[in-house]
């Protein structure tokens, strides 16, 4: 009989999007990276990752709204 | 990677005796192999194809004035060579990778799809054959360039309908090939296996398959566009008509520019398997090289209109473009530094894959900064459409794309064939290799900065000398490729019978596996601890 799947610890949004802001960077320390392949879900990872695309997209036309202004 | 496998191979030789012989194996194959060995082949073809047309381009070039081709010819040779190198040569290669390799590293029996997997290739000889074909119609080939921008393809003869048609074909292609890429990882790795476990070679290619199904369709729209504007009385792109050709660049380069990770993401795959090979030392950094390539993978997205600086976008565009741009270089650098990282006291020996690994990484990332100095508006207005361009992007893809596919060859061969390839034949293939394609393309950017425009057929004076440097070295490329394909056949014919795991640093799943692999790779699949 297999032995029962333990039930994995969920993370936060905060998490979640420390995560994918290392991945941004492509850095990530081995332990925090351990951590998060236990305790992130694909799902968490794609939408944090969704959102930090369009906060990365809006605050570079932040940063030239504020150049050419 | 550790791996237990419980599969019996004695009679994997014979699995296939009850299929059909002849030519008739080949295509009514479902084999992910065959398939693969298929696709690898027809690769070839079209990379020779491409070369010769290459060329032709050089000879032309090779002293001002002209000399062979007139310049309607000689813009179907620069166009052609593209459209075939992009789209018949690289890109079918590394499917062609994918599936030799991604059952076998994933302990997957074959791909999800075996049928389409069949289907996805024998799109692909009638969609050259229709490319080809163009040189023989009125008019000859298309001649707009392999970025077909309007109004050139809008008004171009029916040699732009069988280009047009057989880009479809070839996306139509490419997109089955990567709906089975995404659901064989995803639903058949070896128990164990979780995806970050994964071989790299897999990661690359499975985040290249979720952007090729998200940008060819982009293409395909594209160029349907363009058809109906050709035919069906639209102004898609026509300024007369109320349209506009700049969103045609627009467009294209939404899918372009992806499409250029497309064409390098599987060659860091590649060679982030061969060097932890021959260094004998894991990856340094795994998990950071994941995230740098789906991190490069969303970046690829909001950086297409770098591609036209010089169409008059105002001043908040090119700098949203050029700090985007420019953003990439941080995971690129990532993956450079961890694969000199994972060279750093390593036990390393330069047998041919990692010799064209090392090659890589150098002359890529040459190709790389040359990138970055592109990615700079104001410098790009300068270069736009010069020599220095065809320089980056062939150092991007030849010492990039083409570096990668040659390293693994190299690397994978005494599994596909069983036999170890002639190691000094490969080594006399890499060092004529890179320096020829050092003397061919490093004089571009020379050419470039002095300005000469590329797609021409003729230049002036001053620009004569670095031009018959990189006609000599073209040539020289060129000829030592047969060095490859005398490799290639020598190794599938015979040689020293190459063992389960030639290679002593390599620990992937296709190691456990005899050489050659056999017919059906994991019947049962392996436990992954």
């Amino acid at each position: 009989m297999a032995e029962p799947v333990p039930e994995r610890p969920k993370a936060g949004p905060l998490e979640a999007a420390i995560a994918v802001c290392s991945a941004f960077l492509g850095i990530r320390r081995r332990a925090a990276y351990e951590k998060d392949a236990v305790r992130l879900t694909p799902v968490q990872v794609i939408v944090a990752g969704i959102i930090g695309a369009v906060i990365f997209v809006l605050s570079l036309v932040t940063l030239v709204h504020f150049i050419t202004s | 990677m550790e791996a237990v496998t419980t599969h019996d191979h004695a009679h994997g030789h014979d699995e296939h005796a009850h299929h059909p012989a002849g030519i008739m194996r080949w295509i009514t194959t479902t084999n992910h192999k065959d398939i693969g060995t298929l696709y690898l082949i027809f690769s070839l073809t079209m990379f020779f194809i491409g070369g010769l047309l290459a060329m032709g381009i050089r000879a032309e070039l090779f002293q001002p004035g002209l000399q062979y081709w007139r310049p309607e010819f000689f813009n179907q040779l620069t166009t052609m060579h593209g459209l075939i190198m992009v789209f018949g040569a690289i890109m079918p290669a590394f499917v062609g990778f994918a599936n030799w390799q991604i059952p076998m590293m994933i302990g997957a029996p074959d791909m999800a799809f075996a049928r389409m997997n069949n289907w996805s290739f024998w799109l692909l000889p009638p969609a050259a054959l229709l490319l080809v074909s163009s040189f023989f119609v009125p008019g000859g080939a298309p001649a707009a360039g392999w970025t077909i921008y309007a109004p050139l393809s809008t008004q171009m003869g029916p040699d732009m309908d069988l280009g047009i048609f057989a880009l479809h074909i070839m996306g139509a292609s490419s997109i089955m090939g990567s709906i089975n890429i995404v659901t064989t990882i995803l639903n058949m790795r070896a128990p164990g296996m979780t995806l970050m476990k994964m071989p790299l070679f897999v990661w690359t290619w499975l985040i290249t398959a979720y952007l090729l199904i998200a940008v060819m369709p982009v293409l395909a729209g594209a160029i349907t566009m363009v058809l109906t504007d050709r035919h069906f009385g639209t102004n898609f792109f026509n300024a007369a008509g109320g349209g506009d050709p700049v969103m045609f660049q627009h467009i294209f380069w939404f899918f372009g520019h992806p499409e250029v990770y497309i064409m390098i993401l599987p060659a860091f795959g590649i060679v982030s398997q061969v060097i932890p090979a021959f260094a004998r030392k894991p990856l340094f950094g795994y998990a950071s090289m994941v995230y740098a390539t789906s991190s490069i993978a969303i970046l690829s997205f909001i950086v297409w209109a770098h591609h036209m600086f010089a169409t008059g976008m105002p001043a908040a565009g090119q700098l949203f473009f050029m700090y985007a741009t420019m953003l990439i270089a941080v995971p690129t650098g990532v993956k450079v530094f961890n694969w000199i990282a994972t060279m750093w006291k390593g036990s390393m020996t330069f047998e041919t894959p990692m010799l064209f690994a090392c090659g890589f990484i150098f002359v890529f990332t040459i190709g790389g900064f040359t990138g970055l100095i592109l990615a700079i508006a104001p410098v790009d207005i300068q270069a736009q459409d010069t020599y220095y361009v065809v320089a980056h992007f062939h150092y991007v893809l030849v010492a990039g794309s083409l570096f990668a596919i040659f390293a693994g060859t190299y690397f994978w061969l005494p599994k596909w064939t069983g036999h170890m390839y002639d190691e000094a034949l490969g080594k006399w293939h890499f060092w004529l290799s890179i320096i020829f394609f050092n003397i061919t393309f490093f004089p571009m950017h020379f050419l470039g900065l002095a300005g000469m425009p590329r797609r021409v057929p003729d230049y002036a004076l001053q620009f004569a000398d670095f031009n018959m440097i990189a006609s000599i070295g073209a040539l020289g490329f060129g000829l030592s490729q047969l060095l490859f394909v005398a490799c290639v056949i020598k190794c599938a014919k015979g040689g020293a019978a190459a063992p389960a795991k030639p290679w002593e640093g390599a620990d992937t799943l296709e190691w456990t596996l005899p050489s050659p692999a056999p017919y059906h790779s994991f019947e049962t699949p392996p436990v992954v601890k």
